[in-house]
């Protein structure tokens, strides 16, 4: 795969952040910190992974924050009303998860809606059956009962990783979070299928220019189908790792993370004119956004400055991606006008 | 007020474009050309694509600069290269696509950018009333000022867009290929539109391919090829074939050195792979039949806007057809996408490599690739190496340069694109491949290259179908050459019994 000068710029931009923080900020570079950080932003970092697939397409999925809390919901019901084992109700939220992708997919291919207003919709609809599901409200007594399914509170597991191997007579090792390494397998299992299937390379033409895509015999509509179904299926998963460290779950969870995501994907290089980008930025992108609201908390900046600077770095990559579309298509002005 | 028949008339020039040059690296694309109008004339613009009419129009409109030359109106030189100043002078342009906001109303479009403000910048909706009713009223436009743009049939818009060029004075009209979406009633209503204009003294320039409507509307015409303007001429002195022939030129003379030396094969092997019967869709072909055998190739040329395009693609299923039947190797196929005809052995090569064709910001391996990926499948991995060696391969046998599968589609030259656009089909092994329009920009190296390309895959036993505006081109690699006329298929010959001539003959006639 190619590698882009946007990820590379990331990934600079990435260790700078880290060095300033390290030495900046107080209790910036401790193990618990690090651990915090992992356990914070890895599940968001999985929405990431999941929102590429919509922007590769020259799409976006602003659904995937209810879709989360739906997926919460679904799991929270399924265990504590219907007493339904982990192993039933994971995958089941995990179905439910991607049915609201191929839901956004299809409306998007069938009703040929702009993606933004069709995930607009559904964002609202999604949320709006979060409530018209929730257990904590059908049975008010469940609201304060704790999760206790046994495999959904099993992945908020952490391990010692340097005392596994014996790194830590040396050096203090965070504890790594089990919600870190489903997201590094979520990465290498669409990464390979991004980069080295027959899908994956019709998600980058499709993206790239989806009419000579459809010429060249490929069936846009059921790659975009499946590509917003991915998406869910990682809200999905995310929503599996946040009930399970917050033990429970609430009708407002995911409430505005569609931003995170979107802001992590494009920070991390996946380019919002389609077609171009990995999923490797993302992520990178995600623990770069939280390492700025955990650094600056920690050098007593005020939340609202987070805020603002979060934008402001969010502005840096959209404008970054701009500026390479607008050289990208002089380049080729330039071209043309050679040629004609 | 009749035009003037003598273009070298001193009378009071409206427009005079004198010694324009437009140079691009060491492309001549306008080359010392002429141009004048006259108050109250309208005066066809014609070329075949590429003859210069875009970048001449481009200059008079101030979207780019000339290298040289000149621009006067009504004697006054004009500021080149500044668009806002030519619309101040008076040169208003109507677009081939609309130009205007499709949600605000007539009368807001009209003003668009420039209303008349009172104090406080509030916007005087009396004056601008006023001011475009009285331009309706003197350009005899029928127009409800009120009436929400975007809901106006195609014809209407046009005349909004043509009031918006007079209410800011518009002294010369670029008109281009302003009927490219009209149907045939609402094209006599612009014109009578436009006739109405010549009589307040407006002079017109009409882009056009359309010969009818140059011959029904126009008083004179200005011909251009390879950049120059080869011919200016009363209308009524011109003839159809007359008019062709000078727009393909020279051309003419060469035939006999293209055509001969090469053997023909009309029918190649004769089985018939591809059979066409009764296509129709409405509005654009009609009734289309033809049968298209293994071991040849049939060039389709007409006219642009003879519908060619739209046929193809209406046989390959990426567009509708109404009614008609295709066959290949004598069994019915229905095809609905692309997927179905290539499924079939059918390959398709579009006409616009940038817009349909290619991925230019993905690699020449990866373009060449697209149509096969599923051969290079293992469970559900791709085969990186087998990919890598099959675009290896490719690359060789186009010559495709630089020869180097990861540069991206975008950093080549027009011509080796087109050969990867080709290739990409070609890697397919199909039994039919179309081709639209296949050496479009593309250099006389690469041209000549493709060329055999084609009579190689012909020579495999496949069916070749190509569809040209390059009469050249057809007497250089048709075997049978079919004729399309306003939609319909109007004769199929055997090469070896026309002449150039004879082709434009029949291309132009009615």
């Amino acid at each position: 795969m190619r590698v882009q000068s946007a990820f590379i710029a990331v990934v600079l931009f990435f260790l700078a952040v880290l060095a300033f923080f390290c030495v900046f900020a107080p209790n910036f570079a401790t193990a618990s910190n690090f651990e915090d950080l992992m356990a914070g932003f890895s599940f968001i970092a999985i929405l990431a992974i999941g929102e590429s697939f919509p922007i590769l397409l020259r799409g976006i999925d602003l659904s995937v924050g209810a879709t989360l809390a739906l997926a919460g919901m679904v799991a929270f019901d399924l265990t504590l009303m219907f007493d339904v084992p982990g192993y039933v109700a994971i995958p089941i939220t995990l179905a439910v998860a991607t049915l609201c992708g191929a839901v956004n997919g299809a409306l998007i291919v069938k009703l040929r809606l702009q993606p933004f207003i069709a995930t607009l919709s559904t964002l609202a609809a999604y949320r709006g059956l979060v409530y018209a599901i929730s257990g904590r409200q059908l049975v008010p007594e469940l609201s304060t009962t704790p999760l206790s399914d046994p495999w959904i509170m099993g992945l908020d597991t952490y391990f010692d990783i340097g005392s596994a191997t014996g790194l830590s007579s040396l050096i203090e090792l965070p504890w790594v979070p089990l919600s870190f390494f489903i997201m590094i397998a979520t990465l290498v299992v669409f990464g390979v299928m991004l980069g080295r299937t027959r899908f994956g390379r019709d998600i980058y033409t499709v993206g790239g220019n989806a009419e000579a895509a459809r010429l060249a015999g490929i069936n846009v509509g059921r790659t975009i189908i499946i590509a917003y179904a991915i998406c869910g299926f990682c809200a999905g998963l995310g929503a599996l790792l946040m009930i399970a460290r917050l033990s429970t779950t609430t009708e407002s969870l995911g409430m505005g993370m569609e931003m995170s995501a979107i802001a992590a994907a494009v920070i991390g290089g996946v380019s919002l004119s389609g077609g171009i980008g990995g999923l490797a930025g993302p992520v990178i992108g995600t623990f770069l956004l939280g390492m700025v609201l955990i650094g600056l908390t920690l050098l007593g900046i005020s939340q609202f400055v987070q805020q603002i600077l979060t934008g402001v770095i969010l502005l840096i990559a959209v404008g970054h991606d701009r500026f390479l579309a607008v050289r990208r298509q002089k380049r080729l002005a330039a071209n043309l006008a050679e040629e004609a | 007020m009749p035009a003037a028949a003598n273009v070298n008339a001193s009378a009071a020039q409206l427009l005079d474009a004198h010694g324009l040059t437009k140079v691009y690296g060491n492309l001549v694309a306008l080359d010392h050309a002429d141009f004048r109008v006259m108050p109250g004339e309208v005066r066809a613009l014609i070329g075949s694509n590429g003859a210069g009419k875009s970048t001449l129009i481009k200059v008079l409109t101030g979207a780019i600069m000339p290298t040289s030359g000149s621009v006067t109106l009504d004697g006054a030189e004009l500021p080149l290269g500044r668009p806002e100043e030519m619309i101040r002078h008076g040169i208003g342009c109507i677009y081939q696509h609309s130009n205007m906001a499709p949600a605000l109303s007539v009368l807001d479009n009209i003003f668009l950018g420039r209303q008349p403000t009172r104090r406080f910048g509030l916007v005087d909706v009396k004056a601008q009333r006023r001011e475009a009713e009285e331009l309706l009223k003197r350009y005899c436009i029928d127009l409800d000022l009120d009436a929400t743009v975007g809901e106006l049939p195609t014809v209407k818009q046009k005349e909004v867009e043509i009031v918006k060029a007079l209410a800011l004075d518009a002294k010369v009209l670029l008109m281009d290929e302003p009927t490219g979406w009209l149907a045939a009633s609402d094209v006599r209503r612009l014109h009578d539109t436009i006739r109405l204009l010549k009589s307040r003294g407006v002079g017109i320039v009409y882009i056009s391919h359309m010969l009818d409507e140059i011959f029904t509307v126009c008083d004179t015409m200005t011909i251009m090829r390879d950049g120059r303007v080869i011919a200016e001429a009363d209308v009524a002195d011109m003839t159809r074939a007359k008019v062709i022939e000078l727009m393909v030129g020279d051309r003419l003379a060469r035939e006999s050195s293209a055509a001969a030396g090469e053997a023909r094969h009309p029918r190649g092997n004769g089985e018939i792979r591809l059979s066409v019967k009764g296509l129709s869709r409405r509005g654009m072909f009609r009734d289309v039949s033809f049968d298209l055998y293994g071991g040849e190739i049939l060039c389709i040329t007409g006219l642009i806007g003879s519908k060619r395009t739209e046929l193809m693609h209406a046989i390959f299923g990426s567009e509708p057809r109404d009614a008609g039947t295709v066959e290949i190797d004598g069994k019915p196929v229905d095809f609905r996408a692309p997927g179905d005809a290539m499924a079939c052995g059918v390959g398709f090569v579009p006409e616009d490599r940038h817009r349909d064709g290619l991925m230019l910001g993905m690699t020449v391996t990866e373009n060449l690739v697209m149509t096969t990926l599923d051969r290079f499948r293992r469970l559900f991995l791709l085969d990186r190496r087998g990919i890598e060696a099959a675009s290896r391969r490719s690359i060789d046998d186009l010559s495709v340069k630089p020869a180097d599968g990861r540069k991206l589609v975008r950093q080549l030259s027009g011509g080796n694109q087109q050969k990867v656009l080709v290739g990409k089909w070609l890697r397919l092994g199909p039994k039919v491949i179309i081709l639209d329009e296949p050496t479009v920009g593309v250099d006389v190296g690469a041209k000549a290259e493709i060329y055999s390309i084609l009579r190689a895959e012909r020579d495999r036993g496949a069916a070749v179908l190509v569809v040209s505006s390059d009469l050249e081109e057809v007497m250089t690699v048709a075997d049978r050459i079919g004729i399309m006329v306003s939609g319909r298929l109007r004769s199929i010959h055997d090469t070896t019994d026309m002449s150039m001539a004879q082709v434009v003959a029949e291309i132009g006639a009615e």
